[in-house]
């Protein structure tokens, strides 16, 4: 009688523990997550010069720069360099596709007039190395020139460059990008043809703070003597990248600063400037 | 002792052969993946308010029963669902990066879950249910148990889901730096709506 009551509760015992078991699943992940798209600068521009970045489409970028003509040097007086004149750039670009972007800028410096198109090319993310390549074409017509009609043929300047950046570890980026400048001289009587080679770097000490240089190595030719040199810091944060800069460029448009400028790189010489974008979705 | 239930070895075997109502009917549902799926968080913050959308979320359910019930609930239940977190669009690829890089973490936490059992179901409408869930949600690698309302709905085949709730960004150790702290809100209102089909190789399961 034992041995029956207790085989009668096991049978009624055995299907509640077998549906007490914890359910389980047939399901599996279908679909792996997805991959992060490789960078390495942050911004579409370092201090003048572009990088191999471009804005995703659809997005647009408004800019508005300064350089402060005086410099840090005549001190106090100018409020070492802050109480101007300035040159001012004001600029907007526009994403066309995630790898095509269309920048129109305008610098009060001799209303210097630019349109330029950046094509990211090709990017990859291996054995640790990012790297990124564009190609950027543009014009430029100077408006602001004397005794000269406005669309005068040589009012207009052409340039190319080649972007090429690498990642270098965690923090260190760096970017090289030769160029052809047609018509540095705007002022001149004649046509020039100006080479340059702009290379810059940019130490990431936090995603939101890093430092940057640049040094764009150009022909030296009259009024134009000099390597144009910028030193400076950068905060981004998720819309806007704010630049604090150090120079002696006042030339902001890449018509301008690809052919040197006339500003030593000395002590004396250098401007305080800055640039602000906010990028916006409309 | 197991002369002692040797006697009633031919009845347990029987009846475990026999399956029992709950068993014999336990629908699985996947999220489907070709429905219109939306993810979206809301990030309200005192100068800019912006939102991110995804479609990647994936998982399961797993009723107890064939259909969605108010006897439907308890350790019987189970679901998972995971939200693939680089997949956000936030609108300005700058701040995708960012809320990737520096806030999510996505390279070492690539998915937001929430897994649990339904804790009780209430019939709201002839084909709505008000279904409250109990479970762990987890985001950049640190979990927080919470219950999560949501309202359901029946469709031709499956279940249509939808869900609103909010979490801190702080009960994740999600840090937003002070420069940032009036562009990101530290409340995020997240909305889930998708889409559940039966699972192959379950009853009523597409094959």
């Amino acid at each position: 009688m034992r041995r029956q009551t207790v085989g009668a509760v096991g049978a009624l015992l055995v299907p509640l523990a077998i549906s007490a078991q914890e359910p389980t699943a047939q399901w599996q992940r279908r679909t792996g997550p997805t991959q992060v798209p490789v960078t390495v600068f942050h911004s579409p521009q370092s201090a003048n010069l572009p990088t191999a970045e471009t804005l995703r489409g659809g997005e647009f970028q408004f800019e508005i720069s300064h350089r402060f003509v005086p410099p840090i040097s005549n001190g106090a007086d100018d409020l070492w360099g802050l109480d101007g004149p300035v040159v001012n750039r004001l600029g907007l670009a526009y994403g066309l596709v995630d790898r095509a972007m269309l920048t129109f800028q305008r610098s009060n410096l001799d209303d210097n007039w630019d349109l330029n198109l950046k094509i990211r090319v090709y990017e990859a993310n291996a054995a640790g190395l990012r790297f990124m390549t564009a190609a950027l074409a543009g014009a430029a017509l100077n408006t602001g020139l004397p005794d000269r009609d406005t669309f005068a043929s040589r009012n207009f300047q052409y340039y190319g460059m080649l972007v090429v950046n690498a990642m270098v570890g965690e923090h260190l980026a760096l970017g090289v990008a030769p160029a052809y400048l047609q018509n540095p001289l705007v002022e001149a009587d004649s046509t020039d043809h100006a080479f340059s080679v702009g290379l810059y770097g940019q130490v990431y000490v936090t995603t939101q703070l890093s430092f940057l240089a640049e040094w764009n190595l150009s022909q030296a030719r009259e009024t134009l003597e000099h390597d144009a040199v910028t030193f400076g810091f950068e905060l981004e944060t998720g819309g806007h990248f704010f630049k604090l800069l150090l120079t002696n460029s006042t030339r902001m448009n890449p018509a301008q600063f690809l052919g040197g400028t006339p500003y030593q790189l000395k002590p004396e010489e250098w401007r305080l400037g800055f640039n602000i974008t906010r990028l916006l979705r409309f | 002792m197991m002369w002692h239930i040797a006697p009633a070895l031919p009845g347990l075997v029987a009846l475990s052969l026999v399956p029992t109502p709950a068993s014999a009917m336990v629908q699985e549902y996947h999220v489907d993946l070709a429905a219109d799926n939306v993810v979206r968080f809301v990030s309200d913050a005192p100068i800019e308010d912006f939102d991110g959308v995804t479609d990647r979320i994936d998982g399961y359910v797993l009723l107890g029963q064939s259909v969605l019930s108010e006897t439907v609930g308890g350790s019987d239940t189970k679901f998972y669902f995971e939200v693939d977190l680089a997949s956000i669009d936030t609108g300005i690829g700058l701040r995708n990066r960012h809320m990737r890089d520096n806030y999510l973490e996505v390279n070492e936490y690539p998915y937001a879950t929430y897994g649990g059992v339904i804790e009780s179901v209430v019939q709201t409408a002839p084909d709505g249910y008000r279904v409250t869930a109990s479970g762990t949600f987890s985001i950049h690698g640190r979990e927080r148990p919470m219950e999560i309302p949501c309202d359901i709905t029946t469709r031709s085949e499956g279940y249509r889901t939808r869900c609103s709730f909010h979490v801190l960004l702080t009960d994740f150790d999600i840090k937003i730096p002070r420069v940032m702290f009036l562009k990101i809100a530290d409340e995020i209102q997240l909305e889930l709506d998708f889409s559940l089909a039966p699972a192959a190789n379950t009853p009523g399961g597409r094959q």
